[in-house]
């Protein structure tokens, strides 16, 4: 086990002191409510937000009833509150009426709360003294044909924030230090990109791959739409800055196995897969003078087990012991332990470089980082499922990775585009567009996979510049080339000759002795069904989350939509984020991307990724429990209910009692629901203040 | 048709009226068609998955897609009153497609619900009915078939209402209470005389 840690011991006592500061004044109140029972005075404050929810309800009706509820000093509403001037008649009413709660009846808190947190600071209260009713998303427009009943609704949703506002206590957030270092998880183009962004901006960042080299998907594509230039020639760049710079520690063949912590403080532990080669550093460190891997090869001659090379989907042979293709970064072989035979072979011939260590055991690194990126990426959706189509029934069926391959120079075939059964170049190629995509079946994917059209595009050009007289048809449902230069693109591929036939392929049909292929569709336009002989079948399969995706998810608490995709925390205005603080998505794994797309929310991520980093410090919002130890009997049965570990058992005054680290604590309240003493106080959400919730709304207003 | 300009007829056909006009499309056709099939054929994005599947399209003018994207549009008289309705085989190929998880055939069969209901129907079909009625099958056994059966080493009749006849008024039972062989023999009667 080896232990890491950056220095970075200047912010973190910078941080800390800051926090110390700010929260002195906080732990006075807990359990009791001092001001609230002298004279709460509640003001309440109803948005129109234009018509949004001034045309489902009776604005007037709603803040005349207002005035009657217990506590409420004052009552105004206004088109638009989060505007500048709504902002302004909150703050005003908080110094005129001397109120010491904010009630605002508008749109989600999701949206507005940290707006009206602020007006409620700037007109002199403490921000956590306001409470939103939400009468938009849950009232205005569900309810929108049913006046009477949203008017009534937003009475209850304003008595019901009135009660609590009238509880609500003073709170100040936390602060707590950033570590100045970040984590990278996949190393394809989008997992690259943001290390390298993040390392030039001085961050010290860990790439963490969970296979032998990086490079990705676009390492395996021949060419790149629009613009045609060679993927691995605009890849390898990046490939190589990424090995060489100081900043980003490379850890391929490796796997995240456990986070622990929170933003600024995530403690990761990182397996190394034992990949049976030491590497020049590694053998140096061991003492081999001149020793460790320096990929000459030898070892992959004599290795008598040959399997499928996975990065030429299947279709090369490579060893036990291997590297996936010439361009790999780290330049570093790996033996494949299920395989191998430990035959001795490879560790001979490696002789005094000693590169070779059959016997390697997975290894555990521990590293501290601030902020976390996710850039786990895509896998083909096994277009096999779709049995109408024959893709591993019938050979000349391929995918479209399999066609990037097959044209590659580098690939399998050296870029000789032949047919599978029979080493043929094929005269006429049908490509399936949508092959999985945009399908509602459960058996296939329900949204587009966004770069299929394109790159279909761009292997009929392919073809046609290859080999002249080859006939490519694409099958189109719609066509969509919605990037720059993207529709140009697509006019040309036209131009030169690919015949486009907009219908879906029904089924395809094999001819047991030439292996053609005959393809069915409908030619919607002429409105005629078609039956078309053709010699290989390309099919843009559908793109699904890499399979490890869920694992790696569910280690950083990042949710995922009904697709699997990983879930942004605004799909417009946080694409980046997600609803763990501290934890960023890159590429593909939050939606399908083309490439542009892809590295531009690399970037977008590592922009997000490096700001509380280079701020040094965040602040948490202070809904953490707090344990009340008169109350306490020190059965420590939360301590182990606590999701986020946050909670421990601690001697005090000569007994035990429990005690939260609150950067830990999420405020979930499972600690709180369960204390059999009510000895834990949620802040923000305490007992007292939901009762009142529960009462304002079960009693109708009358106390 | 009136000859306006003089055309010969085959010419006056072809230069008729061909807009779709908006009265043209009635909501309420889309909405009792997805009623009765229980499937949603106004999701159809006339991929053509269903037609390219249709063992009648390519040696007929039906088209299902076609018949999906009228009621999808509401198009209930030329849904309805184009012959090509009967023409599908109810093999369910489309439904086993369909991307959009649609049933077409479901929506076809709602069609010809709706068009009964109108008296269009071939007569083919209604023969089919009084079979039915008759005898309990659609294509009743015959001669060839049950000396085809007795070679195979089966019984004449299978063990239906060919073999047990006490079954039969139980179907016409059924058959009575949609009043569905009435209507057959009326409009037979009125097609044939």
């Amino acid at each position: 086990m080896a232990e890491r840690k950056t220095k970075k011991e200047t912010a973190s006592t910078k941080g800390t002191t800051a926090a110390v500061k700010k929260q002195a004044p906080a732990k006075a109140a807990i359990g009791e409510q001092p001001e609230a029972k002298k004279e709460a005075r509640v003001g309440v404050f109803i948005c129109h937000c234009g018509t949004n929810i001034a045309g489902s309800m009776d604005i007037t009706a709603v803040q005349d009833y207002a005035k009657t509820i217990p506590n409420v000093a004052y009552v105004d509403n206004y088109k638009y509150m989060c505007s500048m001037p709504g902002q302004a008649v909150i703050n005003k009413a908080i110094a005129d009426n001397k109120l010491t709660g904010v009630v605002v009846a508008a749109c989600s808190p999701r949206l507005h709360e940290p707006t009206f947190r602020t007006a409620t600071k700037e007109g002199g209260l403490n921000p956590f003294r306001f409470e939103m009713a939400n009468i938009r998303e849950q009232n205005s427009w569900v309810h929108m044909h049913d006046q009477e009943g949203a008017t009534e609704k937003a009475k209850d949703a304003i008595r019901i924030a009135v009660a609590k506002a009238t509880l609500l206590e003073d709170l100040f957030p936390k602060s707590v230090p950033v570590e100045k270092a970040a984590m990278v998880v996949g190393a394809g183009i989008a997992g690259m990109q943001a290390a390298l962004d993040l390392a030039n901006a001085g961050i010290k960042t860990y790439l963490i791959e969970k296979t032998p080299t990086i490079g990705g998907r676009m390492s395996q594509l021949d060419k790149t739409f629009p613009t045609l230039d060679c993927s691995q020639c605009i890849l390898t760049p990046k490939m190589v800055d990424v090995g060489r710079s100081e900043n980003i520690e490379l850890m391929t063949y490796s796997e995240v196995e456990s986070v622990e912590g929170y933003i600024g403080n995530f403690d990761v532990t990182i397996r190394k897969k034992a990949r049976g080669v030491l590497s020049m550093e590694e053998g140096e460190a061991m003492g081999i003078v001149g020793g460790g891997c320096n990929g000459c090869g030898d070892c992959e001659a004599v290795c008598p087990v040959v399997l499928p090379n996975t990065f030429e989907e299947g279709m090369k042979p490579r060893k036990a012991i291997y590297i996936q293709h010439p361009q790999v970064v780290p330049l570093l072989y790996t033996i494949d332990f299920e395989s191998c035979i430990k035959c001795d072979l490879c560790v001979k011939i490696c002789g005094e470089k000693k590169a070779i260590d059959l016997n390697q055991k997975d290894e555990f690194v521990k590293v501290k980082v601030g902020t976390a990126i996710l850039a786990t990426g895509y896998d083909m959706f096994p277009v096999e499922n779709k049995t109408e189509w024959g893709y591993k029934r019938f050979e000349n069926v391929i995918t479209s990775l399999e066609f990037e391959r097959l044209i590659c120079a580098s690939g399998p075939t050296g870029g000789h585009m032949v047919r599978p059964s029979d080493g043929v170049a094929p005269k006429r190629v049908a490509f399936l567009l949508c092959a999985g995509s945009r399908d509602n079946t459960g058996n296939g994917k329900p949204y587009c996979s966004r770069f299929c059209c394109m790159y279909s595009l761009k292997h009929a050009h392919q073809l046609i510049e290859k080999m002249p007289g080859v006939q490519p048809y694409i099958f189109y449902m719609d066509i969509r080339s919605f990037g720059k230069m993207y529709e140009e693109f697509y006019y040309r591929i036209q131009d030169e000759g690919a015949k486009f036939i907009r219908g879906r392929v029904s089924n395809i049909l094999e001819d047991p002795v030439s292996k053609n292929l005959m393809v069915f569709a409908d030619d919607t336009l002429l409105d005629r069904p078609m039956k078309l002989e053709v010699d290989l079948v390309v099919l843009a399969a559908a793109v699904q989350p890499a399979a490890d995706t869920n694992r790696t998810r569910k280690l950083f608490g990042v949710s995922c939509s009904m697709d699997g995709w990983l879930l942004e925390a605004h799909p417009k205005l946080n694409p980046c984020g997600t609803t763990t603080a501290g934890v960023f998505l890159a590429g593909v794994c939050q939606g399908p991307k083309d490439i542009p797309d892809t590295v531009a929310s690399a970037e977008g991520a590592a922009s997000a990724a490096s700001i509380p980093i280079h701020v040094g410090h965040v602040e948490l919002e202070p809904y953490f429990a707090q344990c009340i130890d008169e109350k306490c009997a020190g059965c420590g049965m939360c301590v182990n209910l606590c999701p986020y570990s946050a909670l421990a058992l601690v001697e005090k005054d000569g007994r035990k009692v429990m005690q939260v680290t609150e950067a830990k604590c999420k405020g979930c309240g499972t600690c709180g629901g369960f204390c059999p003493g009510g000895a834990i106080w949620m802040n923000h959400f305490a007992t007292p203040q939901i009762i009142a919730q529960i009462d304002a709304f079960l009693l109708g207003g009358e106390q | 048709m009136a000859r306006i300009k003089g055309y010969p007829e085959a010419l006056e056909t072809k230069l008729r009226d061909r807009y779709m006009y908006g009265e043209d499309a009635h909501p309420e056709f889309t909405d009792t068609v997805e009623k009765i099939s229980m499937t949603i054929p106004h999701m159809c994005y006339q991929c053509g998955t269903c037609t390219a599947s249709c063992p009648s399209a390519p040696r007929s003018s039906y088209r299902i897609r076609k018949f999906v994207r009228r009621a999808l549009l509401g198009l209930e008289t030329e849904a309805l009153t184009d012959p090509d309705l009967w023409l599908c085989t109810t093999c369910y190929s489309c439904t086993d497609r369909c991307p959009r998880d649609i049933a077409p055939t479901d929506v076809i069969m709602a069609m010809r619900n709706l068009a009964f209901k109108r008296d269009i129907i071939p007569v083919n079909f209604l023969k089919t009915v009084q079979a039915i009625y008759t005898t309990g099958h659609g294509v009743p056994n015959n001669d060839v078939n049950r000396a085809a059966r007795v070679k195979l080493g089966m019984d004449a009749d299978p063990p239906t209402t060919h073999t047990y006849k006490e079954f039969i008024p139980g179907i016409q039972k059924i058959l009575d209470y949609y009043k569905l062989k009435a209507n057959a023999d009326r409009i037979v009667k009125e097609r044939e005389g």
